[in-house]
C-alpha cells in the first residue's frame, strides 16, 4: 500500500464533493451550508493533488495551497455575513431569508395604505422612500 | 404726432398686449404677487384701447365722419380692387421691417395707400369707402427686402397652386375699428371694476388671465382677415367664455352652466364651419375676406352660376351666429351663463362675445345681400328671439337673469335689423349700420346694468334674488344712479342711447314693411319689435323698482350695513353710466357712427336715411308706457302684480320657465342623448374593457405558471443549477464520446 491508485483518490474526492453537495442541498443551518461548500471545495482540491501526483507535477499541490488560502478568507467572509444575518433574525435558519419582497415596504394592496413603521424598528426615524404606485401623503397638519 | 407708429404695427400690437399680459400671469403672476394680478391686465387692455382709438383715426383717414356722397357709388370699389391686385402679385407696397433680425413680427404687407390719391379734389369727393389695412403676422424677409408671407395652413401640391392656403392675415377696416374700440373700452372698464369685485377670490390671477386671454381672442376675432382665422378665434372666445362661466368650478351649477354653454355653442359652430367649407368650395379655394368681399365681380360670378348656393352658405354662417349670439332656439345657454362672475357676464355675455354673431353677419353682408331668403330667416329668428326672451324676462326674479334675457332680446333686435335688407338691397348698408349701432350702444348700457347688478350682489352678500332685497336706493346711491341710467337707456327713454339705436332699427323695419317685396313679413316683424320694445321697458323697470324702490330690506347675508361700491367699482360704473346716456345721442343722430361704418369696403351703396319722427314718437310712448306700467305694478299698487300673478298662474310659470324650452330640450334631446351615452358606456365597459382586461390577464397567467419555481430559497436554486450542470456535463461527455 505504498502507492494509492489514482482511482481511489478520485473516488474520495468525488465522495467528498457529493457529500458537500448533499449537505448544501439539504441543510437549513447557515453554518452547515457554508461547511458543506467547504467540503465541496476540498473534494475538488483532492482531485487536484491526485492528478498532480499522477503526473509527477507539483502544480496541483501548489494550486491546492492557494485554494486553501482563498478558502480561509472566504470562510471568514461567510461567517461574518452569517453573523450579521443571525443578529437580524436571532436564528440561523436559511428559510427565514426566503422572502423576495423588500421587508421594510408594506405589501401593495391597491388601496391607500399609509406606511407605518413597526414598533422597535431601529430605522423608524430614518427617511424612507415612498413606495411606488402611490401619491405621497402630505404630512398631517398639527392643529 | 404718432408718425413712428405705423397703422400696420397697431394691428398686431392690439391683440399682442393682452396676450402678453395673459402669458405673464400664467407664468409669473400666478405665483408671485397674486393679489396684483389685475395690474398687467389693466395696463395691457388700456394700451390696446389707446391703440384702438388710434386705429379708428387711421383706418379712415382724412374724411372721418364725412357723409358719403351719392355720386361716388360708381367708384367705391376701386380701392378694394387695387388692394386685391396687390395681394395677388405678392407685391406688398410699403412693406417695412425693423432691424431684420426680428423674425416674427417684422413683416407687414400693407395695402393701405389712401393718402396717395385724389388729394386735389374737393373734400366731399374724397369721401369714399377706404381700403382695409392688412398684415400677415409671420413672414420671411428675402434679401432684396421683398416679403413672402408664410402660410399658416397650406394644403395641396407643394410646387403648384395650393388647394387651401390660409395666411395669418390681420385686417382692419372701419367696422373692425369700431368693434375694437367697443371691445377694448368696455373690457378696460370691466377689468378695473373686476379688480375690486373679485378681490380676495382664491382664483384672482386665474380670472385675470382668462379675461386677458378673452380680450386677445376677441381682438383677433374682429381683426381676422379670413374665415379660418376668424373661426379659430371664434372658438377661442368660446373657450374663454367656458373658462369664465365655470370660474367657480366647485359649484355644480356653474360647472353645468359652463358645459351647457360650450355644448350649445358647438351646435352653432358646426353650421359655421360647414359654411366656411362651402365658401371655400364656392369661391375656388379662397377664404380671404379681401378676395371674396373686396371685389363685387367675384360674388356676381357666383350669383350667375349658382344662385342658390349663397343662400345655403348664408344660412349656415347664420347658424354659427345663432349659437354664439344666443338666438332662438340656441339661446338657452346665455341665462345659465350668469353663473359666472358678474364682470364676466357684463363683458362676455352682454357686451362683446355674444355680439360676434352680429359682427359675422354684418361682415358677410356682401354675401347676404344676394340671399334674401337667408335674410328673411335672420330677421324671423331675430324677431322670435326678441319676443321669446322678452316674455321670459317679464317674470324672472333673478336680477342677472332679467338682464341676460334682455341681452338675448336685444340681440334678437339686432338680427331683426340685419335681415331687413331682404326687402331690397338698398337697405343693406343701413340695416347693418343700425344693427351695429345698436350693438355699440347696447354694449355700454348693458355693461353698466350688469356691473350695477354686480355691485348690488357685492353689497348684498352675493344674493341676487330680487324678492330678498328692496329699497336699495338709499343704501347704494351710486349703484342706483348707474343702474337707472342703464335701465333708461335700455328701455329706450327719449334722447338716451337705446332710444336712438332702437328707433333706427324700428325705422328700418318700418321701411322694409312698406316695401312691396316681403312687406307683410316685415309688418309682422315690426309688430313684434314694437311689442318687444314695450315689454323691454316694462321688465327693465320691474327689475329696477323691485331692487331699488319699496321698503328697505336686506338679506341677512349682507351684514348690518350694506356698503356702496368702492371707488374702483364706482368709477367704471359712473363712466359707463355716462356712456350709456350720451354715446347714442352723440354718435347716432349726428350720423357719426353710420358715416364711419359706411367706409367699410365691400358694403353696397347707402342711401341717406331721414329720421323717422312718427316712429320715434311711437317708441317713446311705448317706452314711457312700459316704465309707467312697471311703476304702477311694482311701486304705487303692488297688489296689481300679485293679482295678475295669482290670476294667471299657468302663464306666469310658463314665462318664468322660459316657455318651458329647457324642459322640452331635456325631454326630447338631452334624455335621448343620455340614453345613447348609457348604451355606449355599457358597450365600453362590458365589451371593450373586457377585451382589454383579457389581454392584460394573459401575462399574469403566464407568470402564475412560472412563479412557484422562483421561491427565494437558496437550495432550490442550487438544485436547479445542479440539474443544469448535470445536463451540460452529460451532453458534453456524449459529444466527446462521439455518441
Amino acid at each position: 500500500m505504498t502507492s494509492t491508485s489514482l482511482e481511489s483518490q478520485l473516488v474520495i474526492g468525488a465522495v467528498l464533493f457529493a457529500l458537500g453537495m448533499i449537505g448544501f442541498l439539504t441543510r437549513r443551518n447557515l453554518i452547515l451550508i457554508v461547511l458543506s461548500t467547504e467540503l465541496m471545495l476540498h473534494g475538488v482540491s483532492v482531485n487536484l493533488t491526485a492528478f498532480g501526483r499522477y503526473h509527477g507535477n507539483p502544480q496541483g499541490q501548489v494550486f491546492t495551497i492557494f485554494v486553501l488560502t482563498i478558502a480561509a478568507c472566504e470562510a471568514g467572509l461567510a461567517l461574518s455575513l452569517i453573523l450579521t444575518l443571525y443578529q437580524r433574525r436571532k436564528s440561523l435558519d436559511v428559510y427565514l431569508w426566503g422572502n423576495l419582497g423588500e421587508d421594510d415596504l408594506p405589501v401593495f394592496t391597491g388601496g391607500s395604505t399609509v406606511t407605518q413603521s413597526k414598533p422597535g424598528d431601529p430605522n423608524a426615524d430614518l427617511p424612507h422612500l415612498t413606495p411606488a404606485g402611490r401619491a405621497p401623503t402630505p404630512p398631517a397638519i398639527k392643529a | 404726432m404718432f408718425d413712428w407708429l405705423k397703422p400696420h404695427d397697431v394691428l398686431w400690437l392690439i391683440p399682442a398686449a393682452p396676450l402678453l399680459a395673459c402669458l405673464w400671469i400664467v407664468v409669473v403672476g400666478h405665483v408671485v404677487r397674486r393679489q396684483y394680478a389685475h395690474r398687467p391686465v389693466i395696463l395691457a387692455i388700456a394700451f390696446s384701447a389707446v391703440l384702438s382709438y388710434y386705429l379708428l383715426l387711421k383706418v379712415v383717414p382724412d374724411h372721418f365722419g364725412t357723409p358719403l356722397a351719392h355720386d361716388q357709388h360708381a367708384q367705391e370699389h376701386k380701392p378694394a380692387d387695387h388692394e386685391h391686385a396687390d395681394h395677388k402679385d405678392g407685391d406688398h407696397k410699403g412693406s417695412d421691417h425693423k432691424d431684420g433680425d426680428h423674425k416674427a413680427d417684422d413683416q407687414k404687407a400693407v395695402a393701405h395707400k389712401d393718402g396717395d390719391h385724389k388729394t386735389e379734389e374737393h373734400p366731399v369727393a374724397k369721401a369714399k369707402p377706404s381700403t382695409a389695412i392688412s398684415v400677415n403676422v409671420f413672414g420671411e424677409t428675402e434679401r432684396d427686402g421683398k416679403v413672402t408671407p408664410v402660410p399658416w395652413i397650406r394644403i395641396g401640391d407643394p410646387q403648384g397652386v395650393p388647394t387651401l392656403l390660409v395666411l395669418p392675415t390681420l385686417r382692419a377696416d372701419a367696422m373692425t375699428a369700431l368693434m375694437l374700440v367697443m371691445v377694448t373700452t368696455v373690457s378696460l372698464l370691466v377689468a378695473v371694476f373686476a379688480s375690486s369685485y373679485m378681490k380676495g377670490d382664491p382664483g384672482y390671477p386665474r380670472f385675470f388671465a382668462a379675461i386677458s386671454a378673452f380680450v386677445f381672442s376677441m381682438c383677433m376675432l374682429v381683426l381676422a382677415g379670413n374665415f379660418v382665422l376668424m373661426f379659430v378665434f371664434w372658438e377661442a372666445v368660446g373657450l374663454c367664455s367656458y373658462l369664465l362661466i365655470g370660474f367657480w368650478f366647485k359649484k355644480p351649477s356653474a360647472a353645468a352652466a359652463a358645459k351647457k354653454a360650450f355644448v350649445v355653442n358647438r351646435i352653432g359652430d358646426l353650421g359655421f364651419i360647414v359654411g366656411i367649407f362651402m365658401v371655400w368650395q364656392t369661391f375656388d379655394g379662397s377664404i380671404d375676406f379681401d378676395t371674396i368681399f373686396g371685389d363685387p365681380s367675384v360674388i356676381a360670378r357666383v350669383v350667375t352660376m349658382q344662385p342658390e348656393i349663397l343662400t345655403t352658405i348664408c344660412v349656415l354662417l347664420f347658424v354659427g351666429a345663432v349659437g354664439k349670439s344666443a338666438q332662438f332656439p340656441l339661446h338657452v345657454w346665455l341665462p345659465d351663463a350668469m353663473e359666472g362672475p358678474t364682470p364676466v357676464s357684463a363683458l362676455i355675455h352682454a357686451a362683446t362675445m355674444v355680439t360676434a354673431g352680429v359682427y359675422l353677419v354684418a361682415r358677410c353682408t356682401p354675401l347676404f345681400v344676394h340671399a334674401p331668403t337667408a335674410q328673411l330667416i335672420v330677421s324671423g329668428i331675430g324677431a322670435t328671439t326678441a319676443l321669446v326672451a322678452a316674455i321670459t324676462a317679464l317674470t324672472q326674479y333673478d336680477l342677472k337673469r332679467v338682464l341676460a334675457y334682455s341681452t338675448v332680446s336685444q340681440l334678437g333686435y339686432m338680427f331683426m335689423a340685419l335681415g331687413a335688407a331682404a326687402a331690397g338691397k338698398e337697405f343693406a348698408t343701413l340695416a347693418i349700420t343700425f344693427a351695429m349701432f345698436h350693438m355699440f350702444t347696447h354694449a355700454f348700457f348693458k355693461a353698466v346694468l350688469f356691473l350695477s347688478a354686480g355691485s348690488v350682489m357685492h353689497s348684498m352678500g352675493d344674493v341676487i334674488d330680487m324678492r330678498r332685497f328692496s329699497g336699495l336706493r338709499k343704501a347704494l346711491p351710486i349703484t342706483h344712479i348707474t343702474f337707472l341710467a342703464g335701465a333708461l337707456a335700455l328701455a329706450g327713454f327719449p334722447l338716451l342711447s337705446g332710444f336712438w339705436s332702437k328707433d333706427e332699427i324700428l325705422a328700418i323695419v318700418y321701411e322694409a314693411s312698406r316695401h312691396p317685396k316681403h312687406g307683410e313679413f316685415f309688418t309682422v316683424i315690426m309688430g313684434v319689435a314694437l311689442l318687444t320694445s314695450l315689454m323691454t321697458a316694462f321688465y327693465t323697470f320691474r327689475a329696477y323698482f323691485m331692487t331699488f324702490w319699496g321698503p328697505e330690506k336686506f338679506p341677512e347675508e349682507a351684514g348690518h350695513h350694506p356698503h356702496d361700491a368702492p371707488p374702483a367699482m364706482a368709477i367704471p360704473l359712473l363712466l359707463l353710466g355716462v356712456a350709456a346716456l350720451v354715446v347714442g345721442g352723440a354718435t347716432g343722430p349726428t350720423h357719426l357712427y353710420g358715416n364711419y361704418l359706411a367706409q367699410t369696403p365691400g358694403l353696397p351703396a347707402a342711401h341717406h336715411h331721414a329720421p323717422n319722427v312718427p316712429m320715434m314718437i311711437i317708441s317713446s310712448v311705448l317706452a314711457i308706457a312700459g316704465i309707467s306700467l312697471a311703476y304702477l305694478c311694482y311701486v304705487s299698487s303692488p297688489s296689481i302684480s300679485r293679482n295678475m300673478k295669482s290670476g294667471m298662474t299657468w302663464l306666469h310659470t310658463w314665462s318664468q320657465e322660459g316657455l318651458k324650452l329647457d324642459a322640452i330640450y331635456l325631454k326630447w334631446i338631452v334624455k335621448p342623448l343620455r340614453l345613447v351615452a348609457q348604451i355606449s358606456e355599457f358597450i365600453d365597459r362590458w365589451v371593450i374593457d373586457v377585451i382589454v382586461d383579457c389581454v392584460g390577464f394573459l401575462p399574469g397567467l403566464f407568470g402564475a405558471v412560472l412563479r412557484p419555481i422562483h421561491n427565494g430559497f437558496v437550495q432550490s436554486y442550487a438544485m436547479v443549477m445542479l440539474i443544469g450542470l448535470v445536463v451540460c456535463l452529460v451532453t458534453a461527455l456524449r459529444v466527446l464520446a462521439g455518441m
